[in-house]
């Protein structure tokens, strides 16, 4: 039988516990954000898709490249039943380039060239990513892609552009976003390619069942 | 009663607190953040998959807020202080490992996965908070709840 001094000091340590419990899990509840809508050249497949995908990256961030080859296979797979959104996560205090990277991603998507850019980005991030000097590597990728490059300098220049990204930065804080690549895959957090993976695997069935690019499923 | 106080118990009590503060402070600072985050860090030792390392990024931090709470507030000193110096050795065991391995752990996930030191700063940290562990399982129990309820645990 327990004697009365350990029950009393198991109270106390229970007591203590709880209060800890439910200071911290009131303090979770200020990470909850609003979503805000991106651009529709980081958007991709149905909008009536039944998963969702919303994808916080840094081009300099090498498991974010990792990741980007799943996402690419994955709409390939499953191009009916998954719908991505890009979002921007740059990490500046790791990676000085990578907010201007983002920009000039926006800037080539609104030349119609966001998906092609964003690639040589990610390929070249070795390159350019840890950069003392601006790199030349951006100027490259818009000329290899016959883009309008002093437009894009203007437009990368932007308050507009660069707005929008601190806004996506502010949303992704607000989620408690610290680490790239995270993804909010219908609503439910994954951070690295492992765990993108891990989840899409646990809806599989789902995404088969609704893999119809006209988005005309059965209902169950 | 004896008034003055042993500065061994002094130190042991120092100690005491300083450990639980530090497991309390990594817990909380888990906690606040999603568990995503952290089961990366714990991904990158290359120990568990990703399923696991996410039921540890769960659990471990929910350990380090209580058991070092009850170590600082001196509840079963002894045992806590035990429980604290074998999750130390299993940090130390997984940090080792990676530091062998030459694994290019960027965060260890220690305090967070926000940012991290070296791996090998991390390891003698531990080395530091398990000497002061040792020193609060042997003494200490000046100030602590163990005591006032006359419980010596």
């Amino acid at each position: 039988m327990i004697n009365k001094k350990t029950a009393r000091l198991a109270v106390l340590g229970g007591l203590l516990m709880f209060i800890a419990a439910t200071a911290i899990l009131l303090a979770r509840q200020f990470n909850v954000g609003p979503a805000r809508p991106a651009p529709g050249f980081r958007t991709f497949g149905p909008a009536g898709a039944v998963v969702k995908i919303e994808a916080y990256s840094d081009y300099a961030c090498g498991a974010c490249r990792a990741a980007e080859g799943k996402l690419e296979e994955m709409l390939k797979v499953y191009p009916g039943g998954i719908r991505l959104t890009l979002k921007h996560y740059p990490l500046t205090n790791i990676h000085p380039w990578s907010l201007d990277a983002a920009a000039y991603a926006d800037c080539a998507g609104e030349q119609g060239k966001f998906k092609d850019y964003a690639a040589r980005l990610f390929e070249g991030q070795e390159k350019w990513g840890e950069a003392k000097v601006r790199p030349a590597e951006f100027e490259a990728y818009a000329r290899e892609l016959k883009l309008d490059w002093a437009q894009i300098q203007s437009c990368a220049a932007s308050t507009q552009t660069r707005q929008r990204i601190k806004l996506e930065t502010a949303e992704a804080d607000l989620k408690g976003v610290n680490a790239t690549p995270t993804f909010f895959i219908n609503g439910k957090r994954a951070v690295g390619p492992g765990q993108l993976l891990e989840r899409i695997r646990k809806l599989d069935k789902l995404l088969e069942n609704r893999n119809k690019p006209s988005g005309e499923c059965p209902e169950k | 009663m004896n008034s003055k106080i042993n500065i061994r118990d002094a130190a042991g009590l120092l100690a005491r607190l300083a450990v639980g503060g530090v497991f309390v402070y990594a817990g909380a600072i888990k906690l606040l953040a999603p568990a995503e985050e952290f089961a990366y860090a714990i991904e990158t030792y290359k120990v568990t998959g990703p399923a696991l390392s996410l039921w540890a990024a769960y659990i471990m931090p929910w350990l380090e807020l209580f058991t070092g709470l009850l170590l600082a507030a001196g509840i079963f000193t002894r045992f806590n202080a035990a429980l604290c110096g074998v999750l130390l050795l299993f940090f130390e065991a997984l940090l080792g490992q990676a530091w062998l391995r030459g694994l290019p752990v960027t965060s260890c996930g220690c305090f967070g996965s926000g940012s991290s030191n070296s791996i090998g700063y991390e390891f003698a940290q531990n080395l530091v908070f398990l000497a002061l562990t040792y020193l609060a399982y042997r003494r200490g129990g000046l100030f602590s709840a163990d005591a006032a309820l006359g419980d010596k645990a």
